[in-house]
């Protein structure tokens, strides 16, 4: 099923060639030497990319890209390294998945002598490894992966605001890679592993073996990643509040700020919102998945046990239950993968329930999908007594967000890109909408004073107006 | 064959290693000499100041002169300071604007030698004074002229040392690449909708039992518009309902070009992605959208933001233009673009000529260094207009966007930028690349050449050793010929050309030395000898 060995090697010709144009670079960052990396991107791209069949860079080709990444000073050559790697990543990946001819299954390629961005052996032999350049720089081990997002919360959660510079574009370009890189080597173990439920396939995936890291303190890792994409969202939040300009937001550049980086900037936050969110939902998927391989009894002693992501959010929402907590808020508005969303707001309306349900016997049964949870609210006792545990702002903040995620899902579930029902439950896209007007009119009819949120206003109006074009 | 390359290459890196060397040694004697000059200048000065002051007592002429060596000291201690203080700003070594570091370096001790000079004439003035009141009734040394005849000397000096200082940095003067592209703004047009209360999605609604919850009437219509697109439910609602309405349609679509408000534009534009690239549900009508954009108002946009296609403005300008900012709407302007082209199976939004000219545009929005950290963004927008056109109208096409692009750029590393913007990753662009290359080379030679053979035939004529050859031409000849050979698609057709193009990159790499110390000279010769290699190891 893994190949070895494959025809991208064998050029050391080439290799040297290009590979000299970086020899006379010297540690300095003088223009020559800015423009030599420069020639030497350029390059790779050309040996890699303009040949009718080109080939992927060498080992050492591909480390010395990724080292002008990470070391990069001029924002020209972070630029052209960044796009460069992802451009790599997208013609040759690593692993891939083959359709085989005979059989309608998938097969799994691998090339494992191909260069990663990871450091895998666990021991560091790295100093016998030096960078081409004449700098050694270590390669990235998953302890620098941690060190790498706990840098960038310190710069968006304020405790750093001198950093707004170069750096700091460079570390979210750095980490939009990675990501690209974990993604592209868990998704096609997964199409393989959910025809074959091969459980080695997703062990041995890269983003497992991070997490599963002695190097690397999961939780502490999870809520470094929590906690600056908040603070990523907040500092989207603030820019709606003060008319449009980047003038109060958290990240403002001081005014003798390089311009072009201050007007890139909102654009790179925004990416990176996306490259997060994508990280923790890979994350969650894979605790998924684990969790099935679990109960095939698949997985040994030599997994270990990791705390679910899922409920790590979901203990950090619970944490921070204040409506003016920007956490829950931001998470909700910018987190939208609607599946794990819905998820999301489900298990923490159920975390409630349960509760709620180990007193009396005789909640409800189907309380893990969101129909289960607006017929348990349709009762408006039960709605009574949740508000007693969670204020009515949240409990409509989070009924809107669900309702958003449903509304999505199933407009993609009718397009064909999705083919999950399981949240969702069995109700009709009428019935929900129903239901959630019932909810929010009770919400406000239980206590006179509730007012309603705007978001909430919102939902009420989409779920009518889906209604009234029903009944047309 | 491999074995032979391996040779060739490691011999490549230790020509390169004694050139760098030789290139330090030179550059260490430059310095030296640099400084040698500037003592003998403060030593001329020292000398000069003692002349003139000759009648003075002794302890004001030593005070003099210690003034003038702390003044020296204090100039050096401040470029050094001047250093520090740059460096943790590392981006700037990048930036265009700060950067001219030499030159300015070397500005900033002329100015030092021009206070020194003040500072001398105000101190000599007032000894002068002085020295009148004292020596009334004596005899007069100082004669006016006679001091004229000093002042004179020491200007002549001054000057010819700021002349021999212009003539150690002139050679570095080849500025990097980047253009102005916008200019002046002009005031957006308004932002107000009256018919947007009014429009269906609303009016439906307002009779609902569900609005005594809602509160909506038609005067807040807009605000609560707003608050369904900024949380995302107006995209969901629209696909669900299978309509745009054109009042929707059009308030978003102005919201992204001219909103002040980032995450009102950025809604409308994820408003405007949503909807271009939904997919028509299988069992019910596709989502009916009643208004589309046309290119004149994206063109229009773009000249409101100040955009000037012939960058009659320079980034040296921009320095004076301290009012500029960036047009904010840019980056929204940039993704509907894409947007707009990756949705041609829905609706042809653009004439072909019209997204001729809209990659052409993209393509000067690369030459701004400003918009540098937007590069992802701009190679996604170019990739989606080149893959906009159909085959058959991207053969001719593609030819025209490289010939009208080469009339455009100008002819220094900015057509070098140019061409690597065009990031050849599928057959378009490589073909694009190509024929962008060999355009600007045209234009280079000013049409002498027309047909290929002719354009080598000029290049290998062209004599490097020649002390009056321009290198740093030939450096942009020889990238641009690269990159036209590289992916040029019936190549293999004529071995006339690969033969040509063989001979001149060998008498780049063999005719210039490796201490050859013209500005360009080792550039040229190192990328001509690894070019060589590529070829023939192929």
């Amino acid at each position: 099923m893994e190949k070895a060995n494959h025809k991208r090697s064998n050029r050391t010709g080439i290799e040297e060639n290009i590979l000299a144009i970086l020899e006379s670079t010297e540690a300095k960052d003088t223009r020559d030497t800015n423009d030599d990396r420069i020639a030497f991107i350029e390059a790779v791209r050309a040996a890699s990319f303009i040949p009718e069949n080109g080939t992927a860079p060498t080992y050492k080709m591909h480390e010395a890209v990724f080292n002008n990444l990470r070391v990069g000073k001029s924002l020209e050559l972070i630029m052209s390294s960044y796009q460069l790697l992802i451009e790599l990543n997208k013609r040759f990946p690593r692993v891939h998945v083959s359709k085989s001819s005979s059989t309608d299954s998938h097969e799994l390629i691998i090339f494992n002598e191909d260069w990663l961005p990871f450091d895998l052996s666990s021991e560091t032999v790295c100093s016998e490894r030096q960078a081409a350049g004449g700098n050694p720089i270590r390669p990235l081990d998953y302890s620098g992966f941690t060190l790498l997002i706990q840098e960038l919360d310190e710069v968006v959660n304020g405790t750093n605001f001198q950093a707004i510079d170069t750096k700091y574009l460079r570390n979210m370009l750095l980490l939009q890679y990675l990501v690209n890189v974990l993604e592209g080597d868990l998704l096609p173990r997964k199409i393989v592993y959910e025809e074959t439920s091969n459980w080695n396939l997703l062990r041995e995936s890269l983003l497992n073996m991070l997490l599963g890291s002695r190097r690397i303190n999961y939780k502490v890792l999870m809520k470094d990643c929590l906690s600056f994409f908040s603070g990523l969202c907040k500092v989207h939040a603030g820019i709606n509040n003060d008319h449009g300009c980047s003038e109060n937001s958290v990240t403002k550049p001081s005014e003798d700020c390089y311009p072009a980086l201050a007007f890139a900037l909102l654009d790179a936050e925004k990416s990176t919102c996306v490259a997060i969110q994508k990280l923790l939902t890979m994350i969650m998927e894979l605790d998924k998945s684990k969790k099935n391989a679990d109960m095939l009894g698949h997985t040994t002693r030599a997994d270990g046990v990791r705390t679910p992501l899922m409920e790590i959010i979901v203990d950090a929402l619970n944490y921070e239950r204040d409506i003016v907590s920007p956490f829950l808020q931001n998470v909700l508005q910018v987190f939208s993968e609607p599946i794990w969303k819905l998820e999301i707001i489900v298990q923490y309306f159920s975390k409630y329930i349960t509760k709620v349900r180990t007193r009396r016997s005789n909640g409800p049964t189907d309380d893990a999908t969101f129909d289960g949870i607006l017929k348990y609210f349709s009762n408006s006792i039960n709605l009574k007594n949740f508000l007693k545990k969670i204020s009515t702002e949240i409990v409509q903040l989070l009924l809107a967000h669900a309702f958003q995620a449903h509304l999505l899902i199933s407009s993609q579930y009718i397009e064909g890109d999705v083919d999950s029902k399981e949240n969702v439950g069995n109700s009709s896209l009428v019935q929900i909408c129903k239901d959630i007007i019932c909810t929010l009119k009770s919400l406000s009819a239980i206590d006179e004073n509730t007012e309603i949120l705007p978001i909430a206003k919102e939902a009420l109006f989409a779920a009518a107006t889906i209604l009234a074009m029903n009944n047309s | 064959m491999v074995m032979m390359v391996g040779d060739g290459s490691s011999h490549h890196a230790g020509d390169e290693d004694h050139s760098v060397q030789a290139l330090w040694v030179a550059m260490a004697k430059l310095e030296q000499g640099f400084e040698k000059r500037f003592e003998a200048f403060a030593q001329e000065m020292r000398q000069s100041i003692a002349a003139i002051g000759h009648v003075l007592m002794v302890n004001q002429r030593g005070y003099q002169a210690e003034r003038v060596s702390e003044r020296s000291k204090f100039i050096r201690n401040r470029k050094k300071v001047e250093m520090d203080f740059d460096a943790p700003l590392d981006f700037e070594n990048e930036d265009k604007l700060v950067n001219r570091p030499v030159v300015n370096k070397k500005r900033k001790k002329v100015i030092g030698l021009d206070d020194l000079l003040t500072d001398h004439y105000k101190q000599k003035s007032k000894l002068i004074e002085k020295e009148k009141k004292r020596a009334k009734a004596s005899k007069n040394y100082n004669s006016d002229e006679d001091e004229n005849e000093k002042e004179a000397l020491l200007s002549n000096i001054v000057n010819s040392c700021q002349n021999q200082m212009q003539d150690i940095s002139g050679e570095e003067e080849i500025s990097d690449w980047g253009l102005q592209v916008f200019g002046n703004q002009k005031t957006p047009p308004p932002l107000d909708f009256p018919q947007l209360g009014s429009c269906k999605l609303l009016q439906s609604f307002l009779n609902n039992e569900v609005n005594s919850l809602v509160e909506l009437t038609a005067e807040n219509g807009e605000t609560f518009l707003e608050g369904l697109l900024i949380n995302g439910w107006l995209s969901k609602l629209v696909i669900t309902r299978g309509h745009v309405e054109k009042s929707t349609a059009t308030w978003t679509f102005n919201l992204i070009l001219y909103s002040s408000k980032e995450e009102l534009r950025a809604s409308a534009c994820d408003f405007w992605c949503a909807i271009l690239s939904s997919k028509d549900k299988i069992d019910a009508l596709p989502t009916k959208i009643d208004w589309f954009p046309s290119y004149s108002e994206l063109n229009s946009a773009l000249s409101i933001y100040g955009f000037s296609a012939n960058f009659s403005t320079t980034a040296e300008s921009l320095n004076t233009n301290s009012g500029y900012r960036e047009p904010q709407n840019l980056i929204g302007w940039i993704k509907f673009t894409a947007a707009c082209c990756q949705a041609r199976s829905k609706k042809s939004i653009f004439l072909t000529k019209e997204a001729e000219e809209l990659v052409e545009v993209v393509t000067c929005l690369f030459l701004d260094r400003r918009f540098l950290a937007l590069s992802v963004l701009l190679s996604e927008c170019i990739l989606s207009v080149i893959n906009y056109f159909t085959d058959q109208e991207w053969n001719t096409s593609c030819q025209k966007i490289a010939r009208s692009l080469a009339c455009r750029v100008p002819r220094d590393l900015n057509c070098l930028r140019t061409v690597d913007c065009i990031a050849g990753v599928n057959n378009r662009t490589k073909h694009l690349r190509s024929a962008v290359a060999y355009q600007i080379l045209l234009v280079c030679f000013n049409n002498e050449a027309t047909r290929e053979e002719e354009i080598l035939n000029l290049l290998i004529n062209i004599k490097v050793k020649d002390k009056n050859c321009d290198l740093f031409r030939m450096y942009i000849y020889l990238v641009l010929t690269e990159n036209w050979l590289l992916s040029c698609p019936n190549l293999e057709e004529k071995p006339v050309i690969n033969e040509m193009w063989g001979v001149y990159l060998r008498s780049c790499s063999c005719q210039i030395s490796s201490t050859d110390m013209r500005p360009y000279a080792s550039k040229v010769r190192n990328k001509a000898s690894y070019l060589l290699l590529g070829t023939t190891s192929k």
